[in-house]
């Protein structure tokens, strides 16, 4: 197999997508992936040569299209990381490795797919809907909830809706879509889904993520979560980004290499 | 011409001087997907005490400028696990395989060295003297000379293996330290272990890390380490293994020119995951760039005349 190595890539865009100037849209226009590419994994991107930044971040993988290589990520401006990549302009090049990590499940084609999504975990779920739609899934199977504080935090409504999955909107404030905690919305749609048939994935803040395996678990559902956590190495062996088990609270797992998808009822978060 | 890369530690070849530090590679398999593994000069593995340990809650990590802190608190599989499980992939490997051993208690270094010494093929021990981030992890055998020599002298009577004392910077005299690591037995001393740091978030008022403290690495402590070995190389008559935020090419043979004669890759493979193949690419373009036939002509040769 071929091996994983860093690789120099070219900028083909790094695109604003609100108003208020946080989210972005990275492309890279040809990416050499040595392995195939799947919803869930990462790249791990030297945003910084050294410095004050001085570790790789990942960035879960927005869309990838194997035919042109272009491959996307879309990420928040959060810290010192991201704000360099904030800076990034069309010609500028990265580092990139991957793709690390685990996919999200293939997932039997009558099923139906809950994807639950907070703030910027939105990407590998939309990734991971397309995905599921070009193998063959009926769009209107998928419900893509996804949950923001604010209008301003949900970004790329429209590539969402253009995939035909039934589509919930929605903001703690209210200010677009239902009024409230995406979770909250989840648990009330829950009522009328059958858990033997419907699989629940969602990727978000860790709060969030807690909500949603206690939902989904109590209702009875199975499914996936997508953790984040900072990542040294981004390939299992520093330890760095530990959670630990729900069967062993001193049990660790890590999230980049037996993750970052983990079962629901994995994890205790 | 093509340089000679190989050199010899306490009886040990190495293909070239590129290891790879412990607790920066696992046990070799994660990397296996990322470089050839035997290309390099030898793998360090992951410390190994006598019970698995699970190491401490998160969070474990945190960026520094130019570095990491780290408090992972020893985790590991534990030596039955290490040679069941672990020790057949390394065994497999065309490159060094030095093991290295953690403990809280002379009784534990020594129980452990005796299991791995009957289990067989592996090259080196390399005893973790120095590890700071465990209330017993060994510092005490790290900062007291006459603790290193009794705990040498216990484990070379359960094993042949040649053994690498890695050392401490958070002592008075590393000196010192290195003069008893020769004396317990140490065919070498590997040097730096990371400096004991600490980082506080200002917004949260919380230490960056569970364990509070932690240890410092990656090149915010090379220069250190460049002084550290020099200091050892000119006051000692035993090889230094170089550790401290080696990450390119040049780093490797400042360190060389200080007075190492191996190096270990640490932190950079976080970053770089090929940092080791780049430097050992490196130091043999620039021997050849240099018409020097061999590590040796740089080893030790920093021009200090005024």
């Amino acid at each position: 197999m071929k091996k994983i190595v860093p690789q120099t890539c070219l900028v083909a865009a790094n695109k604003q997508l609100d108003a208020a100037g946080l989210y972005y849209s990275l492309t890279i226009a040809d990416f050499k992936t040595p392995r195939p590419i799947s919803p869930g994994q990462f790249v791990h991107i030297k945003v910084a040569d050294g410095g004050e930044v001085y570790f790789r971040r990942a960035f879960s993988i927005a869309d990838y299209d194997p035919r042109t290589g272009a491959l996307e990520i879309i990420y928040k401006i959060l810290g010192r990381g991201t704000a360099r990549l904030g800076d990034k302009k069309k010609g500028d090049r990265l580092d990139i490795i991957g793709p690390l990590g685990n996919r999200f499940s293939k997932i039997p084609k009558k099923s139906n797919v809950v994807m639950v999504a907070g703030g910027v975990g939105f990407p590998p779920l939309y990734f991971y809907a397309k995905y599921l739609i070009q193998s063959g899934h009926d769009s209107r199977q998928i419900s893509f909830f996804y949950g923001g504080r604010t209008r301003n935090d949900l970004v790329e409504l429209s590539r969402i809706k253009k995939l035909g999955v039934r589509f919930f909107p929605c903001t703690d404030d209210g200010s677009f879509g239902f009024k409230g905690f995406v979770t909250k919305a989840v648990a009330e749609a829950m009522g009328e889904m059958n858990p033997h048939h419907t699989s629940v994935c969602g990727c978000g803040p860790e709060p969030m993520l807690a909500a949603l395996q206690d939902l989904a678990l109590k209702s009875g559902f199975d499914g996936e979560l997508s953790l984040e956590a900072p990542m040294p190495c981004g390939v299992g062996v520093c330890l760095g980004c530990i959670k630990p088990t729900i069967a062993n609270p001193r049990e660790y797992v890590r999230v980049c290499h037996d993750g970052p998808v983990f079962k629901l009822g994995e994890v205790a978060l | 011409m093509k340089p000679n890369l190989q050199i010899e530690i306490g009886g040990v070849t190495f293909k070239n001087p590129i290891m790879v530090a412990s607790g920066t590679f696992g046990y070799g398999e994660e990397f296996e997907q990322l470089i050839d593994l035997d290309a390099l000069g030898g793998i360090v593995t992951k410390s190994i005490t006598l019970k698995e340990r699970p190491g401490h809650p998160p969070p474990r990590t945190y960026e520094t400028a130019s570095g990491m802190l780290n408090a992972i608190g020893l985790a590991n599989v534990g030596v039955e696990r290490f040679i069941d499980e672990k020790l057949p992939f390394l065994k497999k490997l065309k490159t060094a395989i030095i093991v290295n051993v953690a403990g809280s208690a002379v009784a534990e270094y020594v129980e452990v060295c005796r299991q791995l010494d009957l289990a067989g093929d592996f090259d080196m021990i390399e005893l973790n003297v120095s590890c700071p981030n465990v209330d017993k992890g060994g510092m005490e055998f790290g900062t007291d000379a006459a603790a290193m020599i009794r705990v040498l002298q216990a484990v070379r009577e359960v094993t042949s293996r040649p053994i690498i004392a890695k050392l401490s910077p958070n002592v008075t005299s590393i000196v010192e330290m290195a003069r008893a690591a020769k004396e317990g037995g140490a065919v070498a001393v590997s040097m730096i272990n990371t400096l004991v740091g600490m980082a506080i978030d200002v917004q949260t008022w919380k230490p960056g890390l569970s364990n509070i403290t932690g240890g410092l690495s990656g090149p915010a402590i090379k220069p250190v380490a460049v002084a550290m070995v020099y200091k050892v190389a000119r006051n000692v008559d035993i090889p230094i293994i170089g550790i401290g935020g080696i990450s390119t090419w040049m780093d490797a043979v400042e360190f060389h020119l200080a007075g190492a004669l191996g190096l270990q890759v640490g932190t950079a493979n976080f970053i770089d995951p090929d940092a080791s193949m780049k430097i050992i690419k490196g130091t043999a373009a620039y021997l050849a760039a240099r018409k020097l036939g061999t590590i040796h002509d740089i080893v030790g040769k920093v021009k200090t005349d005024k």
